[in-house]
């Protein structure tokens, strides 16, 4: 999944901090979509509230080693896993 | 409330109900033991009931949500002018309209309109817009509606929520044959209240007293070989709580107000994934390890 897209996406979903997570729930207009809700991890979460509508990749992957212990072999393989895992999430939907 | 010949009111899990209507009118034996003799200006709701469906007023474009599975449609809600309606489909007959109503703005006033059945009887609160109303009723207040069973010891409740078919009414049956008294084995509110959270019934489709226990814990339950059991903290216990919540996300509003409860409520009262065996065994097995009271 595209960056840009992710971004178009953010606006439909209510997200709710829990310490270092975040739990992600979708606005939705079917019942059947009810239970369909995602928590994120400290870094998911990081990279999600860090998503905005003219960011890439690079700067996403600077942000992170400037914020977490890591460096940037590390944090791109975050990033892709992470956009990975949202486009599996939403292809379920 | 003009001119006004019919009025029932409900207590329905300490919510004050205001049903009338200047033709007859019924409510299905389960809501018997929720009326109330109380008369009060200050219902936390008031339901207008109309003897006639009008022709629809809300358009296509203003559908928002639908609840359906694979074999019915059950309702649909559309939005505009501030207004909610709802189109609540008769389950004997697809695609039949059986009452139209419309919410409004501050979730407090509803219309229902309704046609008398063939015996020329006027049930308004018809299923499912009885648990609608129910649900709505939750959304200005520290409350939810939860599909979940309950079992009330005489000290504390405890809730048993999961996927249909994991086994809500086995568990609910397990604890009742060790002696506790089942608040209900489908569906609940859950209030925060001055002293913690409570648990409540809600009318069903049969004939129940009211009944109102403080809630010490929530399992969400699984058949499984062996019983086992491990406590969910965080993000996931919240998120995994939420999922049995009824709810309508077509409103952010909606989403905000159900995660700041849940939020809330995971931090007080445990939250344990509970994989059981359907024998009296997973009873001794849940006291042995649970942990109990608020956290």
């Amino acid at each position: 999944m595209e960056i840009q897209s992710l971004y178009n996406l953010k606006s439909k979903f209510v997200a709710r901090e829990v310490g270092n997570e975040l739990i992600l729930v979708p606005l939705t207009g079917n019942v059947a979509q009810m239970s369909e809700m995602f928590t994120m991890n400290e870094t998911a979460k990081f990279i999600w509230e860090n998503i905005n509508e003219k960011t890439t990749v690079d700067e996403l992957q600077n942000l992170m080693t400037e914020t977490f212990d890591i460096d940037s072999k590390t944090a791109s393989r975050d990033i892709e896993n992470f956009l990975n895992h949202l486009e599996v999430m939403f292809l379920k939907k | 409330m003009e001119n006004q010949q019919n009025t029932i009111y409900l207590n329905i899990a300490g919510f004050s109900i205001m049903l009338y209507s200047k033709s007859d009118f019924e409510l299905e034996e389960g809501y018997e033991p929720f009326i109330s003799d109380k008369k009060t200006n200050e219902a936390d709701i008031t339901i207008r009931c109309f003897d006639d469906m009008p022709i629809w007023p809300f358009s296509q474009e203003e559908l928002v949500f639908e609840a359906e599975n694979e074999d019915q449609k059950f309702y649909s809600i559309f939005h505009a002018r501030n207004d909610l309606g709802f189109l609540i489909y008769d389950q004997q007959n697809p695609g039949k309209v059986q009452q139209m109503a419309v919410l409004d703005k501050s979730f407090t006033k509803w219309m229902v309109f309704s046609k008398p059945n063939s015996e020329n009887r006027l049930f308004p609160l018809k299923y499912p817009l009885g648990p609608i109303i129910m649900h709505y009723l939750t959304i200005n207040s520290d409350a939810v509606m939860m599909h979940a069973s309950c079992a009330f010891d005489g000290t504390q409740a405890r809730l048993f929520t999961g996927f249909s078919g994991n086994g809500k009414s086995t568990i609910s049956k397990l604890w009742s044959e060790a002696g506790n008294q089942i608040i209900n084995d489908d569906r609940i509110i859950i209030r925060k209240e001055k002293d913690g959270y409570f648990v409540y019934n809600t009318p069903m489709y049969y004939k129940d007293i009211s009944k109102r226990a403080p809630l010490g814990a929530i399992y969400l339950i699984r058949h499984s070989p062996e019983n086992i059991m491990n406590e969910l903290t965080g993000a996931l216990a919240i998120s995994k709580v939420m999922a049995f919540c009824i709810q309508n996300n077509f409103e952010k509003q909606f989403i905000q107000s159900r995660l700041n409860f849940f939020s809330d409520l995971c931090m007080h009262i445990p939250v344990c994934e509970l994989g059981f065996v359907p024998d009296e065994s997973v009873v001794n097995y849940v006291l042995a390890h649970e942990k109990g009271g608020d956290k």
